[in-house]
């Protein structure tokens, strides 16, 4: 690669990587493996950067975390490769309207650590939905690109995450504990 | 309280309570080095775990050589104490000391939540006169550890600490370049403390934490 290609990359990927650390981190639960993920999508981005269209690091964003995304996906499918997990489904793990009440007091100063508790229990597809839109800021749009799914599908995701979040913080749920 | 409002108030708490988190210095060193490393084709430098990996497998070769055992230990708990003063010295870099800068152990223990497969003891000795800094994760002995730091006057004190797994050898306090750093196994806890304070003054010091680990694991 050309130097000024390599600082044009730099340029645009490292801005991100408090963004994609975040991700991963999020995404395997363990901080060496986020580590080891951002290192990989890292050289994975260097690697298809010729196809890269964006003109500026703010475009590079949602780029780069689709990568950190797949990255992190692939290292836990491995993870996992011998352990009998049932996919994500979107009719079995979908909630009906949560009927619970709703007034759950957020102004505890346990707030961060059940949050915290609360979204690890989530499911992928659901946890990722909310570190990207409430904890890192993306718009729909790129959430859209970073999830490869279409608007629509992001909107109402997060809406049944939000819901799912509600219900596991009205439960006050546990580490270790699965909500099915 | 209806869901909008339910949506907007969980909105507001995620954003408050839970920022974005900062990748580690160490990880960013890494990044670029594989970077320049890939792109220029020189070999990439793999991660902290395998170096670990196999230092410990190194150690473990050592260790099964009957005579080598002891001088494998001190080695050992001299490579360990190379670690903690690195990461004592990292730390006093500006914008290192703490992930969490809190003076409230309430803060700073559910912090680690997540973050470490163990939840530390985090106590606060401002009464003594060693006041809770903030916490902050770090990785020594090839596994991630709590990092809690105290201040006494302008010193900062470093405690890092883990669940106790084996005994670790090697002279229970040493002086390099200048600090001083401390280490036992209590309450089910291997602890180290690394500090420019004086002997005895750090000392005290581990006597309040000694007690406190103990304490807290009955």
């Amino acid at each position: 690669m050309e130097p000024d290609e390599l600082e044009r990359f730099e340029a645009m990927m490292l801005p991100h990587l408090d963004a994609a650390y975040t991700l991963a981190r999020y995404l395997t639960g363990d901080a060496l493996d986020a580590e080891d993920v951002v290192q990989d999508a890292a050289l994975r981005a260097l690697k298809y950067f010729s196809g890269f269209r964006g003109a500026d690091a703010e475009d590079g964003r949602a780029w780069f975390l689709a990568i950190v995304r797949n990255t992190a996906r692939t290292a836990r499918q491995r993870r996992r490769a011998d352990r009998a997990d049932t996919a994500f489904d979107e009719d079995q793990h979908s909630d009906a309207l949560a009927n619970e009440d709703p007034s759950v007091d957020l102004d505890r100063q346990e707030t961060r650590e059940r949050l915290q508790v609360a979204i690890e229990q989530l499911p992928d597809e659901f946890r990722e939905v909310i570190v990207l839109r409430e904890i890192q800021g993306l718009s729909y749009q790129e959430i859209s690109e970073v999830t490869d799914a279409p608007v629509g599908t992001v909107m109402s995701r997060l809406s049944r995450a939000r819901r799912r979040l509600q219900r596991l913080l009205v439960r006050g749920a546990r580490p270790g504990e699965r909500v099915q | 309280m209806n869901e909008t409002e339910f949506e907007r108030r969980l909105g507001a708490a995620i954003r408050e309570e839970m920022p974005p988190l900062r990748a580690p210095e160490e990880l960013r060193r890494r990044v670029r080095a594989a970077i320049r490393g890939s792109a220029g084709g020189t070999r990439v430098v793999r991660t902290t775990r395998w170096l670990a990996l196999a230092a410990s497998v190194a150690l473990v070769a050592l260790g099964g050589v009957g005579g080598w055992q002891l001088a494998a230990r001190r080695t050992a708990g001299s490579a360990l104490a190379d670690e903690v003063l690195a990461s004592h010295v990292r730390s006093l870099m500006p914008g290192h000391l703490t992930d969490v800068p809190s003076s409230d152990q309430h803060t700073v223990k559910p912090w680690f939540n997540g973050k470490l497969d163990f939840s530390p003891p985090v106590a606060d000795f401002s009464p003594q006169g060693f006041p809770l800094v903030g916490g902050r994760l770090d990785y020594v002995a090839g596994r991630p550890v709590a990092a809690l730091v105290y201040g006494r006057r302008q010193h900062v004190i470093n405690v890092l600490l883990w669940p106790a797994t084996s005994r670790t050898d090697g002279p229970a306090s040493r002086t390099r370049q200048g600090y001083h750093l401390l280490h036992a196994t209590a309450g089910g806890y291997t602890y180290w403390v690394a500090s420019d304070l004086s002997v005895p003054e750090l000392r005290g010091f581990e006597d309040l934490l000694k007690a406190e680990l103990i304490r807290s694991s009955r």
